[in-house]
């Protein structure tokens, strides 16, 4: 390229960028609206606000409104971008980070949020507190300890590299809280009134249960440093109402009674647009919706029968049928927008064929009423329906349609039977299970499968003790090495690395990439979304209506 | 009366401690408790190890006889423990709850009450067979309402579509108008019928046909004479709706978002709070006990000739 051609280019781009820069601002067609207050429909009840058990949709939704990260994810870039922390740098193995602490920051009972704060905050989320029952965070891996270096500097020691360690400064699970909310037992944690954190919201008060109100916090002025929105948030307040019944939730946002809802099935989302309201359908970029199998039952430790399923498995018709184009068609294990992504479609085809094949290569035979047998036994397997998971049970349903097609018996069980969560953990009640995750980084491969952390697949010295003998070294390795590999480059490839061989070993069938869905009225402005799809009312605003 | 008085008493606590260590055992007896629900819940990402240590921590695995001489102690002492679900102690739950339903399980009494008088007279007094008839199959029909049927149906029709009331944010008074017409209907069902019945035999009997003579209006032999008479065994089965009460109240509760003890009960099924689940029934049992021995004891003051042989009642 010549200095003129070079020129040019970069004219060209400057005026593109400007260009856009216009187009965004006619977008941003009034100054937001300071004052009133939103309210927001929640289909369930907050559980426990302990920041780390913030991956539950309904803690998340409250948790980032009254909590602050050192670190703020960019959503549309994943890129990780100052926040409560100004800089940071990490040594080369990524052992060792330390965090230069913003001034002037104060959590809502005044006291200050300093190097020691986050310190004390690290410490309790990397360990856990035994005596007050707080459990370790599944988004920090081989914490050692924190040191105090100055009152605004703060470093972290790992035991084992953890590169994943500073995307997991930014995540739901590591707000910031005050030293009174750390020091209360996990039991009371329930309580959001004792939940301190420095956010742009506090809460006012709670009806256990029912409703949640919060409000804005004057002399908020530390947000995300590359936000165009700095100072106080613009809404007065934020009222949460638990309502539980889908219709009333989507017939209140149209009649005028609410704002904004979270849970919209796919097949309400056309009376919502028809109306002109909008829906949101932020990717939670995690683990896709699937269905996995637990290899140590013998019905499916054949990894034939594995293959011959998800071949006989019709993820297209699934979409296609029962949700809209917001939930994509998985093309990986991971969603296609996460980080380390890769395209392995051409290993998930349904081919109906082939899968008789396998089950045939397998030994299994149809017999007379059409289901399929070996040595007397027949191949029957079980799920439970996820309940958080949208429309799981019809999922289920359909995939077990589609697998009579192969002479397999899928039984679809409620998800809310008492006995659920004992036969979950035992592989010969449960083979197959619905399973997905969401978390923005690579990291959160390790955290579905390995033993130590959901162990989706069962294995031997995981979260179950009914596991005969199911270990996967290979996998665990990959995992391992996935989790602490301190070279970007090196673990983006170690990703691709894992999801080619879940797919291969035919561990998990993944379906889609699940959306979190999410409805407003058309006068709601500025609703933003963290990384994995819950949502930020920081910046939202009400216009006039 | 003192001998009496004490007897049923007596006969109270037992049911009290009956219901309390039947629901134990029952609550035992399940596979899987809170502790498992919770805690090997995926999204909190807990070792097998950390969840052992919990459940240690809460004393879960101790022997039974060993918890359920605990849980008693404890309640004794006023003190129903934690909620594992929602993080906070059990009473406080209590606390919250009750309000709600107290005044939609008595306003919804009331209401079907009222209703259930009103279609009793109408299907007494009306002038033709096939309206009696007609009145007379209403309870039957309001009995097979699914109730959250109803309830969907008032909000969409009164909320939604004519906006005559929020179901969302509505004032203390307004946020019980759907509820409680959605609980009366398929209360006042059994009363009516009840009510429709007595009113029948009634009016069978020798003294209605003398009034009758006398010149009165059906209308005023009805007021007069045997609402009185039919009213007592409809009290009797007061204390048998109160179950039904409970049970319409979960539903209701639930499809409206109100805070009551039908919706806590709902949410302590699903996440086994076993906890909670005790308070809740031992609270229920209480309620049944206190109403049922307030019928017993209206009964004499209702009816004269109970009076003379109080004593001999058991």
């Amino acid at each position: 390229m010549t200095t003129k051609l070079k020129r040019l280019a970069l004219t060209l781009a400057t005026l593109a960028t400007t260009g856009l820069a216009l187009s965004d601002a006619q977008a941003q067609a009034a100054d937001p609206v300071k004052g009133g207050t939103l309210i927001y429909l929640e289909q369930q009840a907050h559980t426990n606000l302990y920041p780390p058990a913030g991956g539950f949709y309904p803690n998340g939704g409250i948790l980032n409104q009254i909590t602050d990260k050192l670190t703020y994810q960019n959503p549309k870039t994943l890129e990780i971008e100052p926040w409560i922390a100004e800089s940071w740098t990490v040594n080369a193995n990524a052992t060792e980070y330390t965090f230069k602490i913003r001034p002037g920051v104060t959590f809502s009972d005044g006291s200050p949020l300093d190097a020691a704060a986050v310190a004390k905050n690290y410490d309790v989320f990397g360990l856990g507190n035994k005596a007050l029952k707080q459990p370790v965070s599944e988004v920090i891996n081989n914490y050692e300890r924190s040191e105090v270096v100055d009152p605004l500097t703060v470093k972290f020691y790992f035991k084992k590299p953890s590169p994943g360690f500073l995307q997991g400064t930014s995540v739901i699970g590591s707000g910031l809280v005050a030293a009174s909310t750390l020091a209360l037992p996990f039991e009371e944690l329930g309580d959001a009134t004792k939940i301190i954190g420095s956010g742009p919201f506090v809460v006012e008060s709670e009806t256990i249960g029912k409703e949640l109100n919060l409000t804005a916090r004057d002399e908020y002025n530390w947000g995300p440093a590359k936000l165009e929105h700095q100072g106080r948030a613009y809404l007065d307040g934020i009222k949460y109402i638990i309502t539980g019944e889908d219709s009333v939730r989507i017939g209140a946002l149209l009649a005028g009674q609410a704002d904004f809802i979270r849970q919209v099935q796919a097949y309400d989302e056309g009376q919502v647009e028809a109306q002109d309201y909008q829906i949101y359908a932020p990717s939670t970029r995690g683990v896709n919706n699937s269905v996995v199998f637990r290899p140590d039952n013998p019905l499916v430790s054949d990894i034939r029968v594995r293959q011959a399923l998800l071949h006989a498995t019709d993820t297209k018709e699934i979409v296609t049928t029962l949700f809209s184009a917001n939930y994509p068609q998985a093309t990986s294990i991971i969603a296609s927008s996460a980080l380390g992504y890769k395209d392995i479609s051409a290993k998930l085809a349904f081919d109906p064929a082939k899968a008789k094949a396998l089950l045939d290569e397998a030994g299994w035979s149809v017999a007379a009423n059409g289901l399929r047998q070996k040595d007397g036994k027949e191949l029957v397997l079980t799920a439970y329906e996820s309940l958080p998971q949208p429309q799981n049970k019809e999922t289920l349903q359909l995939v077990a349609q589609q697998w009579g097609k192969v002479g397999v018996k899928l039984s679809v069980l409620a998800g809310d039977s008492g006995s659920k969560t004992v036969d979950d953990l035992d592989p010969l009640k449960t083979p197959v299970s619905p399973a997905m995750v969401g978390r923005a980084d690579p990291d959160v491969i390790k955290s579905q499968y390995y033993p130590k952390n959901r162990d989706v697949l069962r294995q031997k010295g995981g979260l179950s003790d009914k596991v005969q003998s199911f270990v996967d070294t290979k996998l665990n390795g990959l995992l391992d090495a996935l989790a602490s590999e301190p070279d970007r480059q090196k673990r983006l490839a170690i990703a691709g690395e894992v999801q080619d061989y879940v797919v291969d070993q035919a561990y998990a069938i993944p379906i889609f990439e699940e959306p979190q869905a999410y409805a407003g009225a058309p006068y709601v402005q500025g609703v933003a979304f963290e990384a994995v799809g819950r949502p930020s009312f920081y910046s939202t605003w009400l216009a006039e209506h | 009366m003192s001998a009496y008085l004490f007897n049923r008493v007596a006969q109270a606590l037992f049911v009290l401690w009956a219901a309390f260590t039947i629901s134990f055992v029952l609550l035992q007896a399940m596979p899987g408790d809170a502790i498992l629900i919770k805690f090997q819940n995926p999204d909190l990402g807990l070792t097998a190890e950390e969840v052992a240590e919990i459940r240690a921590s809460y004393a879960v695995d101790s022997s039974v006889p060993m918890q359920y001489a605990r849980t008693i102690g404890k309640f004794l002492a006023g003190n129903f423990g934690y909620s594992v679900q929602a993080g906070v102690p059990v009473s406080s739950l209590l606390a919250a709850h009750l309000p709600a339903t107290l005044k939609l399980a008595g306003l919804g009494f009331l209401l079907a009450a009222i209703l259930a008088t009103v279609i009793a007279f109408l299907s007494s007094l009306a002038p033709f067979a096939w309206l009696r008839g007609a009145l007379q199959s209403v309870p039957s029909l309001f009995i097979s309402i699914p109730t959250f049927w109803l309830g969907i149906m008032l909000i969409q029709i009164f909320s939604f579509r004519l906006k005559l009331v929020p179901v969302i944010n509505p004032g203390p008074w307004q946020e019980l108008i759907l509820p409680v017409a959605t609980l009366a209907v398929p209360i006042s069902a059994p009363l009516a019928q009840v009510l429709v019945r007595n009113i029948d035999e009634v009016m069978t009997r020798p003294f209605v046909a003398v009034a009758r003579a006398k010149g009165a209006t059906r209308l005023w032999v009805l007021w007069r004479h045997v609402a009185k008479n039919a009213l007592l065994p409809t009290l009797t089965i007061a204390g048998v709706l109160f179950g039904e009460l409970i049970a319409g109240a979960v539903v209701t509760e639930t499809v409206f978002g109100l805070n009551g003890i039908g919706g806590l009960t709902e949410r302590a099924v699903g996440s086994q709070d076993a906890a909670v689940l005790q308070a809740i029934v031992v609270l229920s049992a209480l309620a049944f006990v206190i109403i049922n021995l307030a019928v017993d004891l209206l009964y004499p003051v209702l009816d004269p000739r109970l009076r003379t042989k109080t004593g001999a009642v058991a």
